[in-house]
């Protein structure tokens, strides 16, 4: 209970657009750093030949992995990249500090654009009308 | 109220300041070979039909064993530099952060030999 109210506490401190931004920057970089790690890792068995690599390809082809990619990788990438960007043209011309709230939620809507066709593609893709 | 003269003071070591850029740098140039590279495989090819084969006929060609290279250097070294600054921010005691960043390095020395071994090594 007290980790959990410490962890609500975090999360609605009053830091608002920038650091719930800053928070999900974070937790993006570190998700895709660990699936980073496995998919270099799993590319390097290419170098073992098909017959080993292609055994192994069941596990990007689980069900629960697919959903991971379609609501964890892809969304995770998508917002680190463009909140990066954000990040950069913030820093280039600090004027546009001052939107950085506004620049935040239009990025959010540029998010929801992209995401969400593909997200579509995807899952359609994942249930056979490919 | 900003006090004359009390120019705050420069760091010993520029490292950060090249940290600094190099996540920069790195993020636009990442912006378009990730870019393309989830575009492609994921929403033209999608995870299904990846396999030894498409890899195969990927590496035929020197351009994307480059891109592939840079791509992977590029992610890996942004990856590193990030959660050691994730690491700086939370490990509050001097020894643990020092053995936890000698695996970080160890490792993503480790990931970027055995990332670029398989790109230029690949015989199709």
């Amino acid at each position: 209970m007290a980790a959990f109210t410490g962890w609500f506490r975090a999360v609605t401190y009053r830091g608002r657009e920038g650091q719930i931004a800053w928070m999900l920057h974070r937790v993006t970089g570190l998700g895709v750093f660990f699936f980073l790690a496995l998919h270099i890792l799993d590319i390097f068995l290419v170098s073992f030949g098909p017959e080993l690599f292609d055994s192994l390809l069941f596990f990007y082809h689980q069900f629960l992995l697919k959903l991971a990619i379609v609501f964890g990788l892809f969304p995770g990438v998508l917002y680190h990249g463009l909140n990066g960007m954000r990040i950069i043209a913030i820093d280039f011309w600090p004027n546009l500090g001052r939107k950085q709230a506004m620049l935040w939620r239009i990025q959010i809507i540029v998010f929801a654009a992209a995401y969400i066709p593909s997200a579509i593609l995807m899952l359609l893709s994942m249930f056979g009308s490919h | 109220m900003i006090a004359r003269g009390t120019a705050r003071p420069r760091p010993a070591s520029s490292f950060e300041l090249y940290s600094w850029f190099f996540m920069r740098i790195s993020a636009i140039i990442m912006v378009l070979l990730v870019g393309f590279h989830l575009f492609y495989m994921h929403l033209i090819l999608g995870v299904d039909a990846i396999d030894f084969e498409i890899i195969s006929a990927r590496w035929s060609s020197p351009f994307w064993r480059l891109y592939d290279f840079f791509m992977l250097t590029f992610a890996w070294l942004h990856c590193t530099n990030g959660v050691r600054i994730v690491l700086d921010d939370y490990s509050h005691s001097q020894g643990w952060r020092v053995f936890i960043k000698s695996i970080l390095y160890l490792f993503a020395f480790i990931v970027i030999v055995l990332g670029s071994y398989v790109v230029f090594t690949f015989q199709p």
